[in-house]
């Protein structure tokens, strides 16, 4: 029994290495001076580390990292709302039959593949003049959020007993006054939940930024990350210092926040 | 009790508003709209929409690069999505046995899987670098050099080089549904089980794995639909290079229509995405609201 045990423990070891070992070369390579790069392994970490590639890295990334914090913030924001009363309509004010159709024609969105909507969405987009601003970035961001946050919320209200709600209603609330005052205060959990995985998502998008951004004022940090590949072809320590940089906040997350991302995800969600 | 019935009416219209004209327009609109081009000659930056019918669908369907593509996609399909089942299966089924410090692992597991693609394919660049980088220079020191490769710049490895990094990334995404799913069976089970005498083994044979149907299959699905439109990642790795050794149906239509202008031709490509999808998810979206109820 101890046996089987310790090589219970051996095996999840060592994929941890195995899972750790892109990030952990991604470290020690940003930590190096381009000279250091090739004449050290990806293994090992060189002492005292050298910062110059982070410095390289935050200049070309800065403007892009404040674009994508301030589209993904308000994009969240949006369409966590829109998810949540839609979610409050369908899973207490319909019937059933209706709810559910509903339910159906909003979340198929969920599943969509970008690319069937992407000449159309760019067309609306140059339009309305939002080509290449960040309120086209918010904007769509929100609208292909809208499915999958109407989805958790809509899960979540099914859960809320009605009586709840049926008590206020006697007491002659309007549905409004009825959202105020309790359903949204009870949903607290829920909008955790919900605008941790968009921030996530929204953060994490490169597709929708490649296709409506060209410049500096509106493009995201994981297009210009792609970019750097280009400009900084063998200067390797400036790419992984690049990609740490952009991984951080979803990073954090993920080790400080874990238990709600990962709500998220069962909670039937996708990604990409 | 009219009145009310009245007010409660206009509060899910006005309620429902928003979502409905934001998914009307840029789902459905943008969806047909999009088949609409597919029927046109619109190349170049300046919209035409001259119908030529099924024009495009003929060229593409003889096009050597859509059926390569397809191919890769068929490819990607039958490796990626059973290896990530199992893989997350494999770590769900070791994480569950009462393991110490369980919160570390699965994070740490879990942790590829919240980064953005463009994160990862730059990380996997580093790693499948052929001269300097991880993997070859790992092999080196450990002596295993029959393990060296040429990665994704050999045409005959690209592919596969591809779904190995996406399982690294996926596996901790299935492995915390499995997971999920594991804990949720009822302990009476596994205690009616032990009591007859199964090994754990036969625990998870019989009671634990048959009672997995509903993550995998939501799982698969997710998995699924993003074999289909899985495209950061390889374009930001490979191009779809070396050649077209790791174009993908998502990448061929992001070249056509962005890189080549050629709008028409990709909706087209756009177009058999979207009912390659449909396929794979409208019989998932019954079953799972229409069938049975919960």
């Amino acid at each position: 029994m101890r046996t089987t045990r310790l090589i219970l423990y051996i095996v999840l070891i060592f994929f941890m290495f195995i899972y750790l070992l892109p990030f952990w070369s991604a470290v020690t390579t940003s930590l190096k001076t381009g000279r250091q790069v090739t004449m050290t392994t990806p293994i090992q970490l060189v002492l005292p580390p050298y910062f110059g590639a982070y410095k390289t890295a935050f200049s070309e990334l800065k403007r892009p990292i404040l674009n994508s914090l301030l589209f993904t913030t308000f994009a969240t924001i949006f369409s966590v709302m829109i998810g949540s009363i839609t979610g409050y309509v369908l899973a207490k004010l319909l019937r059933e039959s209706a709810s559910k159709k509903l339910l159906m024609f909003i979340t198929l969105g969920i599943f969509l593949p970008y690319q069937s909507i992407l000449i159309p969405l760019l067309r609306i987009i140059t339009k309305l003049g939002l080509y290449n601003t960040i309120p086209g970035m918010i904007l769509t961001h929100t609208a292909y959020g809208v499915p999958i946050t109407t989805l958790l919320f809509t899960n979540y209200y099914y859960e809320v007993p009605d009586e709840l709600i049926e008590a206020a209603k006697v007491d002659g609330a309007s549905p409004l006054k009825i959202y105020t005052s309790i359903v949204f205060p009870i949903s607290i959990p829920a909008f955790v939940v919900t605008a941790i995985y968009q921030f996530t998502n929204i953060w994490n998008d490169y597709l929708f930024g490649v296709v409506l951004t060209r410049g500096e004022e509106a493009m995201p940090a994981t297009v210009k990350l792609a970019n750097l590949k280009g400009s900084f072809v063998a200067n390797w320590n400036i790419q992984m210092a690049g990609a740490l940089i952009v991984a951080i906040p979803t990073l954090f997350i993920m080790i400080a926040l874990g238990k709600y991302l990962i709500r998220g995800y069962t909670s039937g969600a996708v990604k990409g | 009790m009219r009145l009310k019935f009245r007010e409660e009416s206009f509060y899910s219209l006005l309620f429902l508003t928003p979502a409905i004209v934001l998914v009307g327009v840029f789902i459905y609109f943008a969806i047909v709209w999009n088949v609409y081009i597919s029927f046109t000659d619109w190349k170049g930056l300046i919209p035409s929409y001259r119908f030529v019918g099924l024009e495009n669908y003929r060229i593409l369907f003889h096009d050597p690069v859509f059926w390569t593509s397809f191919k890769n996609n068929i490819i990607l399909i039958i490796l990626f999505v059973p290896g990530s089942l199992l893989l997350g299966l494999l770590l769900a089924v070791l994480l569950d046995r009462k393991i110490k410090f369980e919160n570390g692992f699965r994070t740490i597991y879990a942790l590829p899987f919240a980064l953005s693609f463009v994160v990862t394919a730059t990380l996997w660049a580093w790693m499948y670098d052929p001269s300097d980088g991880v993997l070859n220079t790992l092999f080196s020191i450990l002596h295993l050099d029959f393990l060296k490769s040429n990665w994704i710049t050999d045409p005959h490895v690209a592919l596969y080089a591809v779904i190995l990094a996406l399982i690294w990334q996926f596996s901790g995404y299935t492995m915390v549904i499995y997971l999920a799913g594991i804990r949720s069976i009822p302990s009476e089970q596994y205690e009616a089980a032990i009591i007859d005498g199964a090994s754990s083994a036969q625990l998870y044979r019989y009671v634990i794995i048959p009672q997995l149907k509903k993550p995998t299959l939501s799982a698969f699905v997710v998995l699924m639909v993003f074999s289909l439109k899985a495209f950061d990642f390889i374009w930001v790795l490979t191009s779809g290079g070396p050649g077209t050794s790791t174009f993908i149906l998502a990448v061929e239509m992001y070249k056509e229509t962005f890189a080549k202008t050629k709008f028409a031709y990709g909706a087209s490509i756009a177009t058999v995405l979207l009912l390659l999808s449909f396929a794979i998810v409208l019989p998932y979206l019954y079953w799972s609201y229409g069938g049975e109820k919960e």
